[in-house]
């Protein structure tokens, strides 16, 4: 064996537990749901070959495939911007130099390891309509708060309110990216004459729009995966009135409750290929507004 | 003592505690007999019921040991399927019966006429309630038989009752009657919110047997969602709801809590005068507020309509297709429901607070004696013994004419979709889906 194929045998012998776990548990299941999507499967008798058969029922016949296509565009065009833009501001406010600013990041950044189950157990209780915390601190100012998670006007805000509340993961990553940025740069343009909002749009913003960037294609990816608190708030049923119905969670109810895996995974594509076009969307768009420095 | 000792020392003594207080069988004493790994979804005080009927079944046995394993509920069936699908499956596991039909359609698990002796096949046939025996049938055959089955009614407040001057005692001859009742019932504080609801009627599928033949036709094996008599049923419901007020009544209920297995219940708190609800109750209100006086009355139906209607749900035992240990588990399943010794079933049955298999056990001294002490038990005997208690359709596509149901139900009691809307819809979604399934080759054959 030459040097160099010893090299890279050894190379491969070094990441062959990972490689091995991505073509068994990654790669091996994603192409075989690609060929499930054509099949009738119910998980326990081998998949019957039915051609194009779920796609057409999904795309033709199926309402709830619409509607919960729906709930998770609706969220994700508004949870998306507004955890972006708190992300951002949390982080420019966490990047000023203040006493016991230590204290602050950590408080901010703590909702984000809360683990999803306990924190929308919790919020649950806080916005119980008529003991919660939240209605009552309302009901102080004279408001009636609503029935956050049994009107379904108000389940989309809610979780969205959740998604915000816990936007300190994004939070860090920004302001990891705040630290990243040459200082002489703001001490140039303070030469300049330039204000604080000037250097915040001219030089901030510019700066860290590489991770601006990388946060929206991960909360974008996230956005359409979104299940947990979903499902925890409705008990797996998508209520109220469906208004929590996600995509991700019509697909586990379709594969698991009623037993149609074809049909699961004919959704699974279709998401892939919907999470495939917005990502490639937006990396269209980068040319105009990110900015690496070069 | 450091604070890290002191830290360590009290997280040591929780999981000390942790440990004593799990009072799972030990596996220990029953030393060189065959297990029988029994899945089921008691958590919590039920987990307690499950361990003590295991712990008598070891005593009762040299051969076998049955070994508890609590499989939570909203992921149990799921994993029974992954589980049986890998070919190591538990012997046994108790499932809710909505899940059953799936699961026998997709040939996951043993149908138990072979696992019984004929003199055991013929008392099955003959001597169980049918209702509750073919709430585990599929295609003709048993998949899944009870060991603790559920039946609905309405609890009543007596004291709330006398306040507003009603007699506890005379039940409502009609479902107007006791929706009238309940708007008397009925408190609002000084800005309209519902601070007492009246009355809770929830459950159209066991309403739709009390005003018509129901949403199943057993006979004619025909679904029956948008016949006048199941509008007729989700009308007087959503009607009384609109009584209330449809958002105030939904403001009440997504400020309760609704669990479903807790003696945190908003009927025992008081929240609500009269609430339609399972025949375990009962156990809870002995064991969490002994003193309450309540009623159990059945749905009162609209003049002309059948009375003592119920819908049979529960639990019922199953044994997987790949079971290691099928015999073993028949053995257990056979022990608790009351199949072998009815007398000794009647106890784990009252124990849980359930429905029986079979007279033999419902009306067995133990059992009696149980009811006598509890007279309001009664009241679900009754609708047992009648004429007008159900099975759930036995179709493969149950998951999904469930979930269908509640929405339909869901969307009259909120008041966005009129019943006669909510109940169209419901048949085009359930026609539709039948179509698409039998398009891809599901065998919906009945």
């Amino acid at each position: 064996m030459s040097p160099k194929a010893r090299e890279n045998l050894t190379g491969y012998l070094f990441i062959s537990p990972w490689l091995i776990g991505f073509l068994v548990f990654t790669l091996w299941p994603f192409l075989r749901s690609f060929y499930l999507s054509f099949c009738n499967y119910n998980i326990v008798q081998p998949p019957k070959f039915i051609g194009l058969a779920n796609y057409q029922m999904m795309l033709f016949n199926d309402e709830l495939f619409y509607k919960s296509l729906w709930v998770t565009l609706r969220y994700a065009l508004v949870a998306v911007p507004l955890t972006l833009f708190v992300g951002v501001a949390l982080a420019l406010l966490l990047n000023l130099n203040v006493k016991g600013i230590a204290v602050f990041r950590t408080i901010f950044y703590l909702p984000s390891i809360v683990p999803t189950v306990a924190m929308t157990s919790i919020f649950m209780w806080i916005l119980n309509p008529q003991v919660g915390m939240v209605n009552r601190i309302l009901a102080l100012a004279g408001v009636t708060g609503p029935a956050w998670l049994s009107d379904p006007v108000w389940t989309p805000w809610t979780l969205i309110f959740m998604a915000v509340w816990a936007a300190g993961g994004s939070m860090v990553i920004y302001l990891a990216g705040l630290k990243d940025i040459p200082q002489y740069l703001y001490e140039a343009a303070t030469l300049d004459g330039a204000g604080a909002f000037r250097k915040m749009r001219m030089i901030t913003l510019p700066m860290l729009s590489p991770v601006i960037f990388f946060n929206l294609v991960m909360s974008v990816i996230g956005t359409f995966q979104y299940f947990t608190q979903a499902f925890v708030i409705s008990n797996g049923s998508g209520g109220p009135e469906d208004s929590t119905l996600f995509y991700a969670l019509y697909m586990f109810k379709r594969c698991w409750k009623y037993m149609d895996m074809g049909y699961g995974s004919a959704m699974a594509w279709v998401l892939f290929i919907i999470v495939m076009i917005s990502t490639g969307l937006i990396f269209r768009t980068q040319k105009r507004w990110v900015h690496y420095g070069r | 003592m450091k604070v890290s000792q002191v830290i360590l020392g009290i997280l040591a003594l929780a999981v000390g505690y942790g440990l004593s207080t799990a009072k799972m069988p030990s596996t220990e004493d029953y030393k060189g007999r065959e297990k029988i790994k029994f899945w089921h979804r008691w958590g919590g005080e039920w987990e307690k019921v499950v361990f003590k009927i295991a712990k008598e079944f070891n005593e009762s046995q040299t051969q076998y040991e049955v070994v508890p394993m609590f499989v939570t509920g909203s992921g149990s069936e799921t994993k029974f399927i992954l589980s049986a699908t890998g070919g190591d499956p538990c012997d046994v596991m108790s499932i809710w019966n909505g899940g059953l039909a799936p699961l026998a359609a997709a040939d996951l698990l043993t149908p138990l006429e072979t696992l019984m002796t004929p003199e055991e096949l013929e008392y099955f046939q003959t001597k169980t309630y049918p209702s509750v025996r073919q709430s585990g049938q599929f295609r003709g055959k048993t998949y899944g038989i009870t060991i603790g089955a559920d039946l609905f009614g309405y609890y009543v407040n007596a004291d709330h009752l006398r306040e507003a001057g009603i007699d506890p005692d005379t039940p409502p001859k009609t479902f107007a009657d006791l929706v009238a009742m309940g708007k008397k019932l009925e408190k609002k504080d000084a800005n309209g919110n519902l601070h007492r609801m009246g009355l809770n009627a929830a459950s159209l599928q066991t309403h739709g047997y009390a005003f018509g033949a129901g949403f199943w036709d057993d006979k004619t094996k025909q679904l029956r969602l948008n016949t006048p008599d199941m509008i007729a049923a989700l009308t007087a419901m959503a009607e009384q709801r609109k009584g209330v007020g449809f958002q105030n009544a939904q403001r009440f209920w997504a400020s309760q809590n609704t669990g479903s297995s807790t003696g945190a219940w908003p009927f025992i708190d008081g929240a609500v005068s009269i609430t339609y609800d399972g025949q375990w109750r009962v156990e809870e209100i002995r064991k969490y507020k002994p003193d309450m006086d309540y009623r159990v009355w059945p749905i009162p139906p609209p003049e002309g309509g059948n009375p003592l209607p119920g819908s049979i749900g529960g639990n019922f035992m199953i044994i997987p297709a790949a079971a290691k240990n099928k015999k073993g588990a028949f053995e257990w399943l056979k022990f608790w429901s009351g199949l072998t010794n009815p007398n000794r079933a009647a106890k784990f049955e009252n124990w849980g607070g359930w429905i029986p298999l079979s007279p033999d056990v419902a009306h067995s001294p133990t059992y009696e004696a149980y009811v006598k002490q509890n007279p309001r038990f009664q009241t679900f005997i009754d609708i047992l013994d009648g004429p007008n208690v159900h099975a759930y359709p036995p179709v493969a596509y149950l998951g999904f004419l469930i979930d269908e149901l509640q929405r339909a139900e869901d969307a009259a009691l909120r008041g966005s979709k009129t019943p006669k809307e909510a109940l169209d819809q419901l048949q085009k979604n359930v026609q539709k889906e039948l179509a698409k399934r039998k398009e891809m080759g599901f065998d919906d054959s009945l």
